[in-house]
């Protein structure tokens, strides 16, 4: 069971970069790569409102769960 | 005032102490044993070779323990608290201590309170050990709390 983060997706959709979204939900690249890349083991609702709110999109829109089969 | 950091190096100053006294013992142990047999009510006959086995093996797992021990402090004071090298010097330590009480103990047949120091360096072995485990649990905690955006 795994949570994936389909971020890339919804920043291709909205054309934005990576340092863009970093400065206006206010973390680090560093951070949000580790969220792009999946490496992330939690996300705070404060962070998750904040992306959903620069990306003008919910929070299905950017979390997927997949069973590991 | 006082602080962490100079608790760290106050730490550090009694292992390189320590480290010295090591060295001394390790040079003046015959002396120190002909005059342990010298001043000694018991009867040490054709035990010097045994005192000297004793203190020359242990100095091996002390030695170890020490520069474990100084490793730990330097990258404690680096910042790097709860990371996976420090469970490895942890670990390494309670295996100098484990080491130390099998040594002690088996000069025990040939002077009893040899016994006592085993047990004593068992016992710190085992706290050590226990610390060891609060680490490992605290890098899993400080890994979440580090991927945690």
């Amino acid at each position: 069971m795994s949570i994936i983060v389909n971020l890339d997706v919804m920043m291709a959709k909205r054309k934005i970069s990576s340092g863009e979204l970093a400065e206006k939900i206010g973390i680090s690249q560093a951070n949000l790569s580790i969220l792009k890349t999946g490496k992330a083991k939690a996300i705070r609702f404060t962070t998750l409102a904040a992306i959903c709110k620069a990306l003008d999109c919910q929070p299905g829109d950017i979390l997927e769960y997949k069973t590991d089969r | 005032m006082w602080n962490d950091c100079k608790s760290i190096v106050l730490s550090k100053m009694c292992v390189i102490v320590f480290l010295i006294l090591l060295a001394g013992l390790a040079v003046t142990a015959p002396l120190l044993t002909d005059k342990l047999i010298l001043i000694s009510r018991s009867d040490f006959n054709g035990t010097k070779a045994y005192f000297l086995l004793t203190v020359y093996t242990g100095i091996v797992p002390a030695g170890f323990l020490l520069v474990s021990l100084y490793r730990l402090l330097e990258r404690m004071k680096s910042g790097q608290v709860f990371i996976a090298k420090n469970v490895g010097s942890l670990r390494q330590i309670s295996w100098c201590c484990f080491t130390g009480a099998v040594i002690c103990l088996i000069s025990a047949f040939y002077y009893f309170p040899w016994a006592l120091v085993g047990v004593a360096a068992a016992f710190m072995g085992l706290i050590v050990r226990v610390v060891k485990n609060v680490f490992a649990r605290a890098v899993s905690l400080q890994d979440d709390a580090d991927y945690t955006i």
